[in-house]
C-alpha cells in the first residue's frame, strides 16, 4: 500500500464524522434560519432575512455572554494557573498523579449535582446566612451573575488545569536549576522559563473554557435563577419553548460567527505574542 | 363496607405497602386497609381490574410507564402503589410550561406515555395530531357522569375525548404575609408595585408566558388572552421594569418560598396548598382584576411506546380513591364528584382550594390563541433575555 | 504554594461534601438535614431508572470515547503526513467541531435528523420488503453516541497531535534508516511516544459524555441519560436521592482511581 493509500484509510472515518455530523447539521441550520416559523411553532421552507433581521432582540444574552464568557475563562485562569504549576513543579512526584486526578474527580459527579450545591451555599441559608452571622446583612448571592461565576470557575477548573499541567510536566527542570545556579531570582525562571514554555497550555485551556462558556446553558439556568442569560439559554427557550426554529437557527449562526471571530482574534494574537513560536496555537 | 376507611395518611398507605410487598399481609387486606379495595366494592364491575382481570397481573402492562408532568403534582406513594400493582414502575419527567411540554412533543421522539395538559392546549394537540382519543374501554374508572362539564369539557375535541381531567385550580400569588408589615395585597397591580419596590429581589414570577404576560396584562384591565398588540406592548414595559427587581423567573418556585429567599410567587392553587400547609404565614391571594383559572388533564401522545402502561396508570389515578389521595396531597381542588364527596367539609371550604364563587367569577380559562402566538411567545423569550 | 493548593482542593470538595452530607439525611428535602439514615442509597439502587440511566451513560461514554480515541488517533497521524489544500480544509473542520457550542451541536443534529429522518422513514417504509412494519429511524443511542464522538474526536485529534508535535522526529528517522517497516516504527516508536496523548484524550472524551446534558437532552430521544434523569429530578423537587447518587458515582471513581494508584505504585517499586 502507498503511503498516501494508507493515509486516506486513515482519515476516512473521521472525515465521515464530520460530513454528517458537522458539515451536514450546519448546513441544515444555514437553511432553516431563512426559513419562517409555523402556526404552532417549528419550521416552513422560505427565503426570507426576517430572523436575521430579529437578532437584536437578544442583543442582552449576547452581551451577557460576551462579558462573563472571557471574564469567566480569566478567573479560571488565575485560579487554576498556581495548582498546575504546583502539579507539574512543585508536588512530590509519588503523589503527583493522585492529586491531578482529585482535580478531575468531582468532574465525574453530574454538574447539575455539582450546581445544586453551589444553590444551597449560594442560597439564603448558605454564605449569606454566615455573613449576617458576623453582622453582614441583606447580601444576596444566588441567581446573580456572581453565582454564576462562581459556578463557572468550579466547574470548568479541571479543564484549565491539565492542558496547563501536561506543558509544565514537559519542563526540563533542569533548566530552572541552571537558571538558579546562573543567579536568577526565581521570578525570573518564572518570567523567562516557565511561563513562556506553558503558554501553549494556556492557550490550549483558555480556549477549552472559552469555548464552553460561550455556549453554556446550565449553569446561568441553576444559578442565574432565569435572570443572568446566555445565548445558550436563549437558544434552548427558542427551541424548547417558543418553539421558533428559524430565528433560533438564526441565532445560533450568529453565535458559531461571534465565536469564530472572537476565537480567530485571540489566536492571532497568541500567535503574535508567542513571536511567531509554532507550538503556541491549537492547530 | 362500612368498616373501610375512607382513607388513610399517606405514611400510613406505605406502611401498609412495606408490609404488603413483604407478604406479612394479603392483598386483600392490602386492597382494603389503604382504600384501593373500597374503590373496588363500590364500582364493583366497573373496576374488574383490580381484583380479578389478568391484565394487571405482574409485568402484563410492560415494567414501566413515562409520565410528563408539572412540579409538585402527584404523591409519589401513588406511583409506589402503582407499581406494586401492576409491575411497571413510573418514571416521572417534570415541565414548567406547556409550550415546553408542546416543544417535545413536535420535536418527536419524546418517549412519553402519559402527559398533563391544560385546558386551552388541546385542541392544538389535536390539530397537529401529536396525541390520539382515548379508548375509554381501558379507562373504567373514566365516569363522564362525574365530572364537572366546566373543568372536563376541554378534554373532548369534535366530539371525542381526548383528555380526561386530572384536577382543576387558578393562578394567583403566594406571599409571605411576615414580610408584608401589615400590607394586605389584592390585585395584581400590587404584586408588581411591591415588587419595584419593598419586595425587590424578592419575588418569582413563572417561566410560562400565558401566566407571567397574562397577569402583566391584567394589572392593566385587559384580557388575560390579549394578542392585541397594543396592549402586549404595555405588558412587556412592564415586565422589562420588573424584571430587575425578580429574584427568579421560575415555575418551581416551593424551595426559594420555604428557604425565606423569595416572599412573593406568582401561584398555583396547589402550591399555595403545600406552601401554607407548611408554613401558614404564606397566603393565596387571586387578584380582584382576575386572572387564570384552568383544568389539567391526562393525555396519552401518539406513539406511546408503552400504551397498556399508559391507560393502566390513567386509569389508576382516576380512581376516585386514589384521586382522594393525590388531591390531598397536590391541593388542587377535582372536577370528578365521586372524590368530592370523599373530602371533608373543612377541605370544600378551605378558600385556597375552592375559592368564594365571586373571585372566580373574575377568572378566564387560558385561550388556544395564546399557546401558538407567535408575539406572546417572542415576548416572554425576549423578557427573560432581557 | 501548597496552602494555596489546600485551599483549590477545598473549593473542589467542599460542595461534594455537602452533597454527600446531604445524601445520608432521613428528610424527604435535599436542603434540610432530618437526621441521618441511609435510606436514599437503598432508594436509588432499587430505582430502576436510575440503574438504567446510569448503564445509558456508561454505555454512552465508553463506546463514544472509544470511537473517538482510535478514529481521532488515526487522523491525527495521517494529518501529520498532510500538507496543503486537504490538510487546510480538515484542519478548518477540526477546529469548527471543537468551537462550536454543544448546545450548537445538540439543537442542529436535532434539527437535521428530524429532517433527514423524515425523508428517510417514508422510503424506508417504500422499499422494506419483509412482512411487517418497516423499521422507522428514531433519534436515541445511536444519535446521542454519534454527536458525543464528533466533539471527542477532534479532541483526541488536536490532543494526540500535540504530542506529536511535540516529539522528536529524530527517533522515527532512526527507525526508519534501521530498516525499521512503518508499522514497525509506528508501534515501537510513535505509539509509545504518543500514548499518553491518547490516553489523555480518551479519558476527557469519557469524561465530556458522562458529563454532558446539553447534546444528550435533544438529541436522545426517549433516553434518559444520567444528566438527563439528575436534571428532571431536581425540577421535580429534589430528594436526597439524587445526592446519594452523586456521592455513589463519585466514590466508585475514587476508591476505582485509588486502587489503580496503589497497583502501579507497588508495580513501580518490586
Amino acid at each position: 500500500m502507498s503511503p498516501k493509500l494508507i493515509n486516506r484509510l486513515l482519515l476516512a472515518p473521521a472525515g465521515l464524522w464530520l460530513l454528517t455530523m458537522l458539515v451536514l447539521p450546519i448546513v441544515v441550520v444555514v437553511v432553516f434560519s431563512f426559513g419562517e416559523r409555523a402556526q404552532a411553532g417549528g419550521y416552513v421552507p422560505a427565503f426570507t432575512l426576517e430572523q436575521y433581521l430579529n437578532l437584536p432582540a437578544r442583543w442582552k444574552a449576547f452581551q451577557n455572554t460576551l462579558t462573563l464568557a472571557p471574564v469567566g475563562t480569566l478567573i479560571v485562569l488565575l485560579i487554576a494557573y498556581p495548582l498546575a504549576y504546583y502539579l507539574a513543579i512543585k508536588a512530590n512526584p509519588k503523589w503527583r498523579t493522585l492529586l491531578l486526578i482529585l482535580v478531575i474527580v468531582p468532574f465525574w459527579t453530574s454538574i447539575l449535582i455539582r450546581s445544586y450545591a453551589w444553590i444551597f451555599i449560594l442560597g439564603g441559608r448558605g454564605i449569606p446566612a454566615i455573613l449576617e452571622f458576623f453582622g453582614l446583612e441583606g447580601i444576596r448571592l444566588i441567581n446573580t451573575p456572581f453565582a454564576v461565576l462562581a459556578g463557572i470557575v468550579y466547574g470548568y477548573l479541571p479543564l484549565m488545569v491539565f492542558p496547563i499541567y501536561v506543558s509544565l510536566e514537559r519542563l526540563d527542570k533542569r533548566l530552572l536549576e541552571a537558571s538558579a545556579d546562573l543567579g536568577s531570582p526565581p521570578w525570573r525562571s518564572f518570567l523567562q522559563i516557565t511561563l513562556p514554555l506553558s503558554l501553549p497550555g494556556v492557550a490550549t485551556g483558555c480556549m477549552l473554557v472559552f469555548i464552553l462558556l460561550m455556549g453554556e446553558f446550565l449553569i446561568p439556568a441553576m444559578l442565574g435563577g432565569g435572570k443572568v442569560f446566555f445565548v445558550g439559554n436563549a437558544l434552548v427557550d427558542l427551541f424548547l419553548q417558543s418553539r421558533n426554529w428559524p430565528f433560533g437557527s438564526a441565532v445560533a449562526v450568529a453565535l458559531v460567527l461571534v465565536m469564530l471571530v472572537s476565537v480567530t482574534i485571540y489566536m492571532r494574537a497568541i500567535k503574535r505574542w508567542g513571536n511567531g513560536r509554532d507550538d503556541v496555537s491549537l492547530m | 363496607m362500612t368498616d373501610t376507611p375512607d382513607h388513610i395518611s399517606a405514611k400510613a398507605f406505605m406502611a401498609e405497602l412495606e408490609r404488603y410487598r413483604k407478604g406479612s399481609v394479603s392483598r386483600r387486606h392490602f386492597l382494603g386497609v389503604t382504600g384501593l379495595g373500597m374503590a373496588t366494592t363500590v364500582l364493583g364491575s366497573a373496576m374488574p381490574s383490580l381484583i380479578t382481570r389478568p391484565a394487571y397481573a405482574q409485568g402484563s402492562i410492560g415494567d414501566s410507564v413515562v409520565l410528563a408532568t408539572w412540579p409538585n403534582y402527584h404523591d409519589p406513594a401513588s406511583f409506589d402503589a402503582f407499581t406494586e400493582l401492576t409491575g411497571a414502575a413510573v418514571q416521572v419527567n417534570v415541565f414548567g410550561s406547556n409550550e415546553e411540554m408542546l416543544a417535545k412533543l413536535q420535536a418527536g421522539g419524546s418517549g412519553w406515555d402519559v402527559f398533563v395538559p391544560t385546558n386551552y392546549t388541546i385542541t392544538t394537540y389535536v390539530d397537529e395530531g401529536l396525541i390520539d382519543p382515548l379508548d375509554l374501554s381501558k379507562i373504567p374508572n373514566y365516569d363522564a357522569a362525574s365530572f364537572d362539564e366546566r373543568f372536563a369539557s376541554p378534554g373532548t375535541v369534535n366530539g371525542m375525548l381526548y383528555a380526561a381531567s386530572k384536577d382543576w385550580g387558578t393562578t394567583g400569588m403566594a406571599v409571605n404575609t411576615s414580610q408584608t408589615n401589615g400590607r394586605v395585597l389584592t390585585s395584581w397591580k400590587d404584586f408588581w408595585e411591591i415588587t419595584q419596590a419593598e419586595f425587590s429581589g424578592r419575588t418569582t414570577v413563572h417561566d410560562y408566558q400565558l401566566t407571567t404576560i397574562g397577569n402583566a396584562l391584567k394589572s392593566f384591565g385587559y384580557s388575560f388572552n390579549s394578542v392585541d398588540p397594543a396592549e402586549l406592548a404595555k405588558a412587556e414595559e412592564l415586565l422589562l421594569a420588573v424584571k430587575p427587581h425578580l429574584f427568579a423567573i421560575t415555575s418551581d418556585y416551593q424551595p426559594p418560598m420555604r428557604s425565606g429567599d423569595a416572599w412573593l410567587a406568582m401561584c398555583w392553587t396547589g402550591d399555595a396548598k403545600q406552601l401554607n400547609k407548611d408554613i401558614p404565614e404564606i397566603q393565596y391571594i387571586l387578584g380582584k382584576e382576575g386572572g387564570e383559572i384552568w383544568s389539567d388533564f391526562y393525555a396519552i401522545p401518539k406513539g406511546a411506546p408503552h400504551l397498556d402502561a399508559a391507560y393502566a396508570l390513567i386509569n389508576f389515578l382516576l380512581d376516585p380513591a386514589i384521586n382522594y389521595k393525590e388531591a390531598m396531597f397536590h391541593g388542587q381542588p377535582v372536577a370528578d364528584a365521586r372524590v368530592n364527596a370523599m373530602m371533608s367539609a373543612e377541605m370544600m371550604a378551605d378558600p385556597i382550594i375552592h375559592p368564594a364563587a365571586e373571585l372566580l367569577s373574575a377568572l378566564e380559562f387560558g385561550a388556544a390563541a395564546t399557546l401558538t402566538d407567535p408575539n406572546r411567545a417572542e415576548l416572554m423569550a425576549r423578557f427573560k433575555s432581557a | 504554594m501548597r496552602i494555596y493548593a489546600i485551599a483549590v482542593y477545598l473549593f473542589l470538595y467542599i460542595p461534594i461534601g455537602i452533597i454527600a452530607l446531604f445524601s445520608f439525611s432521613a428528610g424527604r428535602n435535599a436542603s434540610e438535614f432530618a437526621g441521618f439514615s441511609v435510606k436514599w442509597y437503598g432508594k436509588a439502587l432499587s430505582n430502576p431508572f436510575v440503574m438504567d440511566a446510569l448503564q445509558t451513560s456508561l454505555t454512552v461514554a465508553l463506546i463514544s470515547a472509544i470511537i473517538a480515541a482510535v478514529f481521532g488517533t488515526m487522523a491525527a497521524l495521517a494529518l501529520q503526513n498532510m500538507t496543503g489544500r486537504s490538510r487546510a480544509f480538515f484542519d478548518a473542520l477540526i477546529y469548527i467541531a471543537v468551537m462550536i457550542p454543544g448546545i450548537v451541536i445538540g439543537i442542529s443534529t436535532l434539527i437535521a435528523i428530524v429532517t433527514v429522518f423524515g425523508w428517510l422513514n417514508p422510503i424506508l417504509v417504500a422499499i422494506w420488503p419483509a412482512e411487517g412494519p418497516a423499521p422507522q429511524l428514531a433519534m436515541g443511542l445511536g444519535t446521542l453516541i454519534a454527536a458525543h464522538s464528533l466533539f471527542n474526536m477532534a479532541l483526541v485529534i488536536i490532543i494526540v497531535r500535540a504530542r506529536i508535535a511535540g516529539m522528536d522526529r529524530s527517533f522515527t528517522e532512526a527507525s526508519a534508516d534501521l530498516y525499521a517497516t512503518p508499522f514497525g516504527t509506528f508501534r515501537q516508536i510513535t505509539l509509545p511516544l504518543i500514548q499518553p496523548g491518547i490516553l489523555a484524550g480518551f479519558l476527557l472524551s469519557f469524561t465530556f459524555s458522562f458529563d454532558d446534558f446539553i447534546i444528550a437532552f435533544f438529541v436522545a430521544g426517549s433516553n434518559t441519560t444520567l444528566p438527563i434523569y439528575v436534571f428532571s429530578s431536581i425540577r421535580r423537587g429534589v430528594t436526597p436521592e439524587i445526592n446519594a447518587i452523586g456521592t455513589m458515582v463519585l466514590s466508585l471513581s475514587l476508591i476505582l482511581l485509588i486502587t489503580a494508584q496503589i497497583l502501579l505504585q507497588r508495580k513501580r517499586t518490586t
